[in-house]
């Protein structure tokens, strides 16, 4: 089959499944004036977060990279980068980084004395950019030009093994038809590291990959010391990583995407993920993902605000909110659900809002990767 | 005698605002609070990112600092949103109860939909809305207010103007029996001697440097420079050349009065007087640990001008220069840059701060409150897992 959307074409390549002008703050302290902005411009959406100034080292790179990502991101029409001016993470340094292929310009509130003037220059920067998003018109575009995140969030034994080659066969099709996929490596997935290995190339990646196998080292900073956590898998927790694999498909995996990391070739990408889905959305956001398929038994309670999520569940009991379930398995052909679920992801991807967009449930939010000081 | 009028609440503490707030557990709920916020015109989002797969440390620093917050004098009542089966909604509630706050919670799970738990919340805090508006205020004397004190974006002048004289207000305050804490261990590195020789005893002075010998710590053993963040550009653009001199002008702000008590993140003073509580230089997250330990009120001096606040404190902003003033007067509402160019005293700038404290304990709305800064966000100690 050929599978094709409708998508907004971007200048280097990649399309948008959405157009929105993002209003982003470099640091919390201009989170206001950003909310504001965003909230007088119809197709404008806040990047809102709590980090950006007294951050050291990698904790300060992530915040810039994923600040920079989610502005490269393709369903971001423009960027318009709002700082408070004395912050660690200025906005000159993200707009050195930032992407040269779109609209994307920075503005300060002590350079523009005070908040009122930036929100009156902020509104008025972006209402032009979101008039050129509203004349941009879908075109149809082929899968090379989709990035598509997948995240798993809760699911127990039974609904892997339901849902888990669905998912599995997606993917592969997915790739099969030269789109990216980006898969949410999860603490759950760590017993599995070393099979994952086996289906890569790279030297590095596949290093990754078995470092990952033997427990993500997480670091603590309430006492000074780091923590290195030996981590023995239980035979239930194998059992799980094993079933959830099946859920990654069969194809070659590229890379394991670093903080930020926009991948660039085609094909199956991995990103590390904690069980936090406002950090792994964003993350995702920030990595290009232009839409994820979240799988939930429980159905999440927000999604990201740059990105539809379109929420699968293997099984629809009571334990579900159906106000913010896409959609539930109907049968357990891995062809036909497999299908189904492109057709419902290019439907999304086309335009049609999932149900955490129409409930407008979107958030952003980026981990830290050291303490603040 | 100094007296203001406030709202007294059944733990006998009094507030200087009676907000009803909504506030989250996980960050996941973020967009939920808001929304219900929206439904219910009055009502303060509180909304963070925290509470979600956090190792204890960070878990119980979160727990501390939402139960702070909704216990706080200045909250009349608090709506909690938590989901799942070890959300700490139901238990904070209950501890804040006991002492009499007028809390609530809902968790979103299986057995209700979305909309009947927001229309729940909607009932609840319409109620709360209600009851807050027949509360009468009563006389209180000025020994019952904390003050947090903080500095974000500082220049050079910081330690020269708005720094000295709020340290002037400080020990008039302290004077006259109330409590002041000094913040952000950071910006108490390379002056931290002057501090520990006002302890009250060696016990005080011995937490106090281990606390700064801590932060320290924290910073080489993930291999960085403490110094790299601190001074931030913006301090380095207004004069500040290293973080020794932003800290002998931070430390400023606390005057000359004998240092109390040494207090965690987020925790209340057992002690009246001069305290420190340890917390980050990031501004804003040390302005939310100073409300969760019950400042009703923060001074924070800046100096190239901050607009952010607090959602359930009023904070005060000190600007440091004329210039200041002069370009971004909506986010000021003292200016100590009069000591440069008006022939102003440090004790006279001390003075108006005071007068400004007591106009803003009576209900004078501050210039972030006016604009609706109302910034959140907790401390963390540990990445997510």
């Amino acid at each position: 089959m050929n599978y094709s959307f409708e998508g907004f074409k971007r200048e280097d390549g990649t399309a948008g499944t959405r157009n929105y002008v993002a209003i982003v703050s470099s640091v919390i302290c201009s989170s206001a004036v950003v909310r504001e902005i965003s909230e007088k411009v119809s197709g404008a959406i806040p990047i809102v977060h709590a980090n950006g100034c007294a951050q050291l080292g990698n904790d300060f790179t992530l915040t810039r990279n994923m600040l920079v990502g989610v502005s490269s991101n393709p369903n971001i029409h423009s960027a318009l980068l709002v700082g408070l001016g004395c912050e660690t993470n200025q906005v000159s340094g993200l707009l050195k980084h930032a992407p040269k292929t779109k609209p994307i310009k920075g503005i300060g509130i002590q350079q523009l004395a005070g908040g009122t003037n930036t929100i009156q220059k902020g509104i008025s920067i972006a209402e032009t950019w979101a008039k050129e998003a509203t004349e941009q018109e879908r075109t149809i575009l082929s899968l090379s030009s989709l990035t598509v995140g997948i995240l798993n969030v809760d699911a127990d034994e039974d609904s892997l093994e339901k849902i888990g080659p669905i998912i599995g066969s997606v993917i592969d099709r997915l790739i099969e038809n030269n789109a990216k996929v980006i898969m949410g490596l999860s603490k759950t997935l760590e017993p599995a590291g070393h099979l994952l290995s086996e289906r890569m190339i790279d030297a590095t990646e596949k290093e990754k990959a078995i470092r990952f196998s033997m427990g993500l080292q997480r670091m603590r900073w309430g006492n000074p010391a780091l923590v290195d956590e030996d981590t023995e898998f239980t035979e239930e927790e194998t059992k799980l990583a094993m079933l959830e694999l099946k859920m990654t498909g069969t194809s070659t995996i590229n890379s394991v995407l670093d903080y930020g990391e926009i991948p660039k070739e085609n094909g199956l990408h991995m990103i590390n993920v904690s069980s936090n889905v406002v950090e792994s959305l964003s993350k995702m956001a920030s990595s290009g993902c232009n839409i994820v398929l979240i799988v939930s038994n429980r159905g999440v309670l927000t999604g990201s605000i740059a990105l539809p999520c379109l929420t699968i569940t293997p099984k629809n009991e009571m334990s579900s909110y159906n106000e913010l379930i896409d959609y539930t398995l109907k049968g357990s052909n891995i062809q036909e659900e497999s299908e189904r679920i492109i057709e419902e992801l290019l439907k999304v991807c086309s335009g049609k809002q999932t149900q955490l967009e129409m409930l407008e449930l979107g958030e952003f939010s980026i981990p830290h990767l050291g303490t603040t000081y | 005698m100094k007296t203001f009028k406030g709202y007294r609440r059944a733990n006998g503490s009094i507030g200087v605002r009676n907000h009803i707030i909504v506030i989250n557990t996980v960050g996941e709920l973020a967009g939920l609070t808001k929304k219900l916020a929206n439904l219910v015109p009055g009502v303060i989002p509180v909304v963070h990112q925290a509470g979600q797969s956090q190792y204890p440390e960070d878990s119980a620093q979160t727990i501390k600092t939402l139960a702070g917050t909704a216990g706080h004098a200045n909250v009349s009542a608090a709506l909690f949103l938590g989901m799942g089966s070890n959300d700490p909604a139901d238990e904070i509630v209950e501890t804040l109860k006991k002492d009499g706050h007028h809390v609530h919670s809902i968790l979103f799970d299986k057995d209700k939909s979305i909309i009947e738990c927001l229309d729940e919340g909607r009932t609840w805090l319409e109620n709360a809305l209600e009851q807050s508006k027949k509360q009468k205020t009563e006389k209180a004397d000025v020994s019952e207010l904390i003050i947090g004190l903080e500095c974000g974006g500082s220049d050079a002048w910081s330690g020269i103007t708005a720094n000295p004289s709020i340290g002037v207000f400080s020990d008039s305050i302290v004077a006259d029996g109330g409590t002041s804490i000094l913040a952000e261990t950071t910006e108490a590195v390379g002056a931290e001697h002057i501090l520990a020789n006002r302890a009250v005893n060696s016990e005080v002075a011995d937490r106090f440097l281990e606390i700064v010998r801590r932060y320290e710590q924290r910073a080489k053993a993930v291999g960085e420079n403490i110094k790299a963040a601190n001074p931030s550009p913006g301090n380095k653009t207004g004069g500040l050349t290293t973080l020794e001199e932003k800290s002998l002008g931070c430390i400023k702000k606390g005057g000359n009065s004998t240092l109390m008590e040494v207090i965690d993140y987020a925790y209340s003073p057992t002690k009246k007087g001069f305290v420190f509580m340890d917390t980050p230089g990031y501004d804003v997250e040390s302005v939310v640990g100073l409300v969760a330990g019950g400042a009703q009120i923060v001074l924070f001096s800046t100096g190239k001008g901050s607009p952010t606040g607090s959602p359930i404190a009023p904070v005060i902003k000190i600007g440091t220069n004329p210039k200041l003033y002069k370009n971004m007067p909506e986010h000021i509402d003292v200016n100590a840059g009069k000591i440069i160019d008006q022939n102003y005293t440090i004790d006279q700038i001390g003075e108006e701060i005071y007068s400004k404290v007591m106009q803003v304990a009576n209900g004078e709305v501050t210039a972030s409150e006016k604009y609706n800064n109302q910034e959140f966000s907790i401390w963390r100690l540990a990445e997510t897992q």
